[in-house]
C-alpha cells in the first residue's frame, strides 16, 4: 500500500513539475522592447528644395509634362525640406551608383545607430542571441547582419536573419519573427534593425510611375533590442500584445502594383501602380478583421456585429463599408502609428479608422521631417509620440505599416512606464507641429503649372532657379 | 625474418577488436547492466511459484477506487508528459530542380563562350585552369540569359529564372507529396544573390495563391549555408505553430552575377556556380509521421563573422574597373575547417555514441593535465552517421572535409558526383546530394544523415536528419535518368 501510495505521490509530483514548466514557458514567451534608437543622418546629407531642383534637372530625359507631374508630387507629399538622402544622389552621381555607395549609406547608418543603441541600454553585444536585420532593396554578401556580427564582435552562436525584399512593412516581419523565436521559452535577447537603401535604387529615367519612389523615400534607420526575459521588463519601454500579418499576394493586381521592375528602354526603378491604393484598401481591411478581435472588447464587437447585422436588414447593398468604418478602435487603442507611405496614405488611413487631427499628428510630422523612411518609418513616429510626453504607462499603441507584395502587418504594444526620451526629435520637436503649412516646393517650382509645351524654356527655367 | 611482419598484424587485429569491444561495451552499458538484472528478478519470480504471487496480490486489499486513482493518475501523468515534449519536425519530401538539357553547359560551350566574351587572354587561361581542376562534369547547366554572348543580366531575366527553377521544384514537391497551397502555413525562401522587390516569397504567393496569413520570410544574402539557415528558422516557427508545415526553398540565381571583370579571385564563381533549387515540405501534424521521410534532430549554427579574416574570406565588392563580383580569399580552406571544427564543438555531444565521447573527454584531460603533447582525439563520426552530405561547394572543400572527419571515399561519393553532375549549386546542394544517396538505394529506415553547409559570413551550419522509412528505388528526381551511370572516376585534372 505504501509502495502505491509512494508511486502515487512521485508521478503527481512530476505532474506538477510539468505544468510548472509550462507556466515557466508562458510567462517567457511575452516580447518586450527593451530600447529603440532611430538615425539620424549627417547634416550634410539634407535635401531641401535647391538640392530637389538640382536633382531633377540633371535628368535629361525630362520634359515638361514630367516636371509638373513632380512638382504635383513633391507638392502634395507633406515632405519638407529637412530630409536626409545618401551622399551620392547629393554629390550628383545618383545615374552611376557603385557598390561602395550602397555600402557607405549602410555604414553610415549601422556604425552609428548599432553603438549607440548598446551603449544606451548598457548592453553588451556578445549579450545577443537573435540578430535580425531588414533592409529591402539591398542586400550585399557576406549579409549584412554578418557585418554587425564583425563589427560588434559577437558570439559564434548568434542567429542572424537577413530578410530582402519584403517591403516597407518588413520591420514588423522582423519583430514576428523575433516574437515567434521567443515563444520556444528559452531567455533570448534580439537585436532587430531595419531601414533602407536608397543609393543604388534611383530612377534616372521618365516613366512616371517610376518617379515617385525618387520622390518619396528617403533615408533613415532604427535600431531596436527586444526580449522575453521577465526580470528585463522593468527596464523595458513597451510590450508586444499581437501581431497580424496580411499578405494579398495571390491576387494578381495586389502583387504588381508595387514592383521594381525595368521601364521600356531597361532602366530599373521601383514601379508604383495606379491600382495601389485598392490593394491597401483591401488589405487593409483583411488585416483589420484579424486584429479587431485580438484587441477590441466584447463589448465594441457585439456592438459592431449588431450594427452591421441591422445595416443588413435595413440597406442590404452598401453594408460592408460604412459598417467597418463604425468599428471603434480608438475605445481601447490610445496612439496610431500609421506608415508614413504619403500624405494620401495617412490620410486614407486616418479616415477609414475614424482618427482625429491629434491622432495622425505624430505621422503628419515624421513624414514631413523625415519623408518616407519605409520600414523604419513607424519608429520616427513613436519617437515624436515620446518627444511630444504622450506615451504614458498602460497606453496602447497600434501599428499599422504597409508594403510591397501586397502586404498590411499590424501590431499592438503597450507602454510600460511614462516615456520621454526624446532621441532624434530633440532638436527639433518645439517647432512641431509648424504654424504654417505653405509648401516651400510650391513656392519655388509653382511656376510649372504657369507654363505651357509652347512657352516653356528649359534653359531659361533653370537659369532663374540657380540665380 | 620472413616471421617479422606477423607481429605487427597480430598486434593491430588485436587493437581493432579491443576497440570493438570497448564500443560495444559502453554504448550498450545500459542494456549489459539491465539484462542481468531482469534475469534475476525472472527467476525469482519462477522460483517463488503462482501461489505466493497470488496471495501477494490479495495481501494489497485494492479495490475499484485505488484501480480508478492509480489507472487515473497515469494517463494523467503520461498525457502531461507527452504534451511537453518538444513537436517534432518531419520532413515530408523533398523535390530537387532538373534542368533540361538545353540549359547544358559542356567544357567546350563554357571556354569558347569565355574566350569571345574576356578580353584578357590571362583571364581565359585562368579559367581554362579552373575549370580542368573542377571537378565539374559536362552536363552542369547555366540558365537562358546566360547563354547570351555577352550575357544578358537583365531584372526579367533574372526573374524568369527564378520563376523557372522555383516553380519547376514546388510543382514536383506537390505533385509527390499531395500538398494543397492554401494548406501552406510558412513559407521560407532563401536565395543569397538576387533580391528584388516585392520578394521572391510574395512571387510564390501571388502563384500558388496561398493564404493571406501565411507567415512568410526572404533570406538573402546568407550565402550557400543559408538552406540550412532556413530548415532552422521553419523548425522554430514549426514549434510554436500547432498542427502547421512549411515549404523552404533554397535556391541561388546566377542570372544578375555573372562577373564580366579580370580579377582572378573573383572569376572563380563564374566557372562553378550553376542552376539549382530545392523545395521542401516539413511539417509538425503527427498524421505526416507516418509518411514522412525523415526527423530533423538538429541544427547546429556557428557564425565565424567576429573574425575580420573570417568575414572577409567571401566577400562581394567592385573591383577597379566597377564590376561587382564575389572574391573568394586563399585562405579559405583554412577557415573552412576552423568553422567545421567550432561545429563539430557543438554538434559533437549531441550526436557522438558514449564510446566516443569518453575517448574524446579523457584525451582532453589527458592533455590538459598531463601531457600536452598528446595528439588531439578526433571523434569517429562515421559512427554517429550513416551518409554524410558536403556542400559541393568545390573539390577543395571536399577533399579538406574528407581528410579532418577521415571519411572515406563512399562518404563523400554523393558531393562528388553532386559537383560533377550539377556543379555547385549553393544551397541547394545538400538536397541533390541526399537525393543521390536515395537514388543509389542506400538510404534505409534508421539511418542519419548530416548535413553540413558553409557560407560567407563566414558561417559552418549542420543539420542532422534521422530517416524514418526506406526509400525504395528507382526514385523520381534530378537523379532519375543519370543515376546509373554513377559513380564516375573524375580525374585530377581534365585536358581541354
Amino acid at each position: 500500500m505504501e509502495f502505491l501510495a509512494t508511486l502515487t505521490t512521485l508521478l503527481l509530483l512530476f505532474s506538477l513539475l510539468l505544468i510548472c514548466k509550462y507556466y515557466y514557458l508562458k510567462i517567457h514567451s511575452h516580447c518586450y522592447l527593451i530600447d529603440y534608437a532611430c538615425f539620424k543622418p549627417a547634416s550634410d546629407r539634407q535635401i531641401t528644395t535647391q538640392t530637389s531642383g538640382e536633382i531633377i534637372e540633371r535628368n535629361k530625359t525630362l520634359g515638361l509634362s514630367e516636371y509638373k507631374f513632380l512638382l504635383k508630387v513633391i507638392v502634395n507629399s507633406g515632405i519638407g525640406e529637412e530630409t536626409y538622402g545618401p551622399r551620392n544622389i547629393i554629390e550628383g552621381r545618383e545615374d552611376s551608383p557603385t557598390f561602395d555607395d550602397a555600402m557607405l549609406e549602410m555604414d553610415e547608418f549601422l556604425n552609428v545607430s548599432v553603438g549607440d543603441l548598446f551603449a544606451k541600454t548598457k548592453i553588451s553585444p556578445s549579450d545577443v542571441d537573435v540578430l535580425v536585420l531588414n533592409i529591402s532593396m539591398f542586400s550585399p554578401a557576406p549579409s549584412l547582419t554578418s557585418r554587425i556580427v564583425q563589427r560588434h564582435k559577437m558570439r559564434e552562436d548568434v542567429k542572424t536573419y537577413n530578410l530582402s525584399g519584403m517591403g516597407c512593412s518588413a520591420s514588423l516581419i522582423s519583430v514576428d519573427l523575433v516574437r515567434n523565436i521567443f515563444k520556444s521559452g528559452k531567455k533570448t535577447l534580439a537585436l532587430v534593425v531595419t531601414s533602407e537603401s536608397i543609393s543604388p535604387n534611383w530612377y534616372s529615367g521618365n516613366d512616371k510611375s517610376m518617379m515617385l519612389g525618387n520622390c518619396l523615400f528617403r533615408s533613415g534607420g532604427c535600431v531596436m533590442l527586444l526580449t522575453n526575459n521577465p526580470s528585463m521588463r522593468a527596464r523595458a519601454k513597451l510590450s508586444l500584445k499581437c501581431l497580424v500579418r496580411t499578405h494579398i499576394g495571390g491576387n494578381d493586381d495586389a502583387y504588381n502594383c508595387a514592383i521594381q521592375k525595368e521601364d521600356d528602354v531597361g532602366r530599373v526603378g521601383f514601379h508604383l501602380s495606379k491600382g495601389l491604393p485598392k490593394a491597401a484598401v483591401r488589405a487593409f481591411a483583411e488585416n483589420l478583421q484579424h486584429l479587431a478581435p485580438k484587441i477590441l472588447p466584447y463589448r465594441e464587437l457585439a456592438l459592431y456585429m449588431y450594427r452591421s447585422i441591422k445595416q443588413l436588414i435595413v440597406k442590404p447593398k452598401d453594408a460592408s463599408n460604412s459598417a467597418m468604418a463604425r468599428i471603434n478602435f480608438k475605445s481601447r487603442v490610445d496612439h496610431f502609428c500609421l506608415h508614413t507611405g504619403g500624405s494620401a496614405v495617412i490620410d486614407a488611413v486616418g479616415r477609414a479608422l475614424g482618427l482625429s487631427k491629434y491622432d495622425v499628428e505624430p505621422a503628419r510630422m515624421t513624414l514631413h521631417r523625415w519623408g518616407n523612411t519605409s520600414a523604419s518609418s513607424l519608429w520616427y513616429v513613436l519617437g515624436y509620440m515620446e518627444a511630444k510626453r504622450r506615451l504614458r504607462k498602460g497606453d496602447r499603441v497600434l501599428m499599422i505599416s504597409f508594403g510591397a507584395g501586397f502586404k498590411c502587418n499590424s501590431c499592438l504594444w503597450e507602454v510600460n512606464a511614462d516615456l520621454r526620451d526624446a532621441d532624434v526629435w530633440e532638436d527639433c520637436i518645439k517647432n512641431y507641429p509648424p504654424q504654417t503649412l505653405v509648401n516651400p516646393y510650391l513656392e519655388k517650382y509653382g511656376w510649372v503649372n504657369e507654363d505651357t509645351e509652347e512657352t516653356f524654356n528649359r534653359a531659361q527655367r533653370m537659369e532663374s532657379l540657380r540665380r | 625474418m620472413p616471421a617479422q611482419p606477423l607481429p605487427d598484424f597480430s598486434t593491430s587485429v588485436r587493437l581493432k577488436y579491443v576497440k570493438l569491444g570497448y564500443q560495444y561495451l559502453v554504448n550498450h552499458f545500459l542494456t549489459l547492466l539491465l539484462i542481468p538484472m531482469i534475469a534475476t528478478c525472472v527467476l525469482e519470480l519462477v522460483r517463488r511459484g503462482p501461489e505466493e504471487l497470488i496471495s501477494v496480490y490479495n495481501s494489497l486489499d485494492l479495490d475499484v477506487i485505488h484501480i480508478l486513482c492509480s489507472s487515473f493518475v497515469i494517463i494523467f501523468v503520461l498525457t502531461v508528459y507527452y504534451m511537453s515534449r518538444p513537436r517534432p519536425v518531419y520532413l515530408v519530401d523533398y523535390a530537387c530542380f532538373k534542368p533540361a538539357p538545353s540549359c547544358r553547359v559542356p567544357f567546350a560551350t563554357f571556354m569558347e563562350h569565355t574566350s569571345m566574351i574576356c578580353e584578357d587572354p590571362k583571364s581565359v587561361q585562368f579559367q581554362t585552369r579552373i575549370l580542368e581542376r573542377s571537378g565539374l562534369g559536362e552536363e552542369t547547366c547555366l540558365p537562358p540569359a546566360n547563354h547570351y554572348i555577352p550575357p544578358n543580366p537583365t531584372m526579367e531575366a533574372a526573374r524568369a529564372e527564378a520563376q523557372l527553377v522555383i516553380f519547376s521544384a514546388i510543382d514536383d514537391l506537390i505533385k509527390k507529396t499531395g500538398l494543397q497551397p492554401k494548406h501552406i502555413d510558412i513559407l521560407v525562401v532563401n536565395c543569397s544573390l538576387f533580391s528584388p522587390t516585392p520578394s521572391l516569397s510574395a512571387m510564390i504567393v501571388n502563384k500558388y495563391k496561398l493564404r493571406s496569413n501565411i507567415k512568410s520570410f526572404n533570406l538573402s544574402g546568407m550565402g550557400c549555408s543559408a538552406g540550412l539557415l532556413s530548415i532552422d528558422l521553419a523548425r522554430d516557427l514549426l514549434q510554436v505553430l500547432p498542427g502547421s508545415n512549411a515549404l523552404v526553398i533554397s535556391t541561388e540565381i546566377i542570372t544578375p552575377n555573372f562577373y564580366k571583370g579580370n580579377r582572378r579571385d573573383m572569376l572563380l564563381p563564374n566557372c562553378l556556380f550553376r542552376m539549382g533549387a530545392a523545395a521542401i515540405l516539413l511539417s509538425n501534424r503527427r498524421r505526416d509521421a507516418t509518411r514522412a521521410k525523415y526527423r530533423l534532430l538538429h541544427v547546429v549554427r556557428t557564425h565565424k563573422g567576429a573574425d575580420d579574416r573570417a568575414y572577409r574570406c567571401v566577400y562581394q565588392e567592385e573591383d577597379s574597373d566597377g564590376h561587382c563580383g564575389i572574391s573568394l580569399s586563399k585562405d579559405l580552406m583554412a577557415i573552412a575547417g576552423d568553422a567545421l571544427k567550432s561545429n563539430i564543438t557543438t554538434i559533437g555531444p549531441l550526436v557522438l555514441p558514449m564510446s566516443e565521447q569518453l575517448l574524446f573527454f579523457f584525451t582532453l584531460v589527458g592533455r590538459k593535465l598531463i601531457n600536452p603533447t598528446l595528439r588531439p582525439y578526433i571523434p569517429d563520426f562515421k559512427q554517429a552517421f550513416e551518409h554524410f552530405c558536403i556542400h559541393a561547394g568545390g573539390r577543395a572543400v571536399i577533399d579538406e572535409l574528407q581528410k579532418s572527419l577521415q571519411l572515406s571515399a563512399e562518404h563523400v561519393e554523393a558531393s562528388r558526383m553532386t559537383l560533377h553532375r550539377f556543379g555547385n549549386t549553393s544551397s541547394s546542394s545538400l538536397w541533390y546530394e541526399l537525393n543521390y544517396i536515395e537514388s543509389k538505394g542506400r538510404m534505409k529506415r534508421g539511418d542519419r544523415v548530416w548535413q553540413i553547409g558553409f557560407g560567407s559570413g563566414f558561417k559552418c551550419n549542420s543539420a542532422v536528419w534521422k530517416c524514418l522509412r526506406t526509400v525504395k528505388t528507382p526514385v523520381d528526381g534530378p537523379w532519375a535518368e543519370c543515376i546509373h551511370r554513377y559513380p564516375v572516376d573524375i580525374p585530377e585534372i581534365v585536358k581541354l
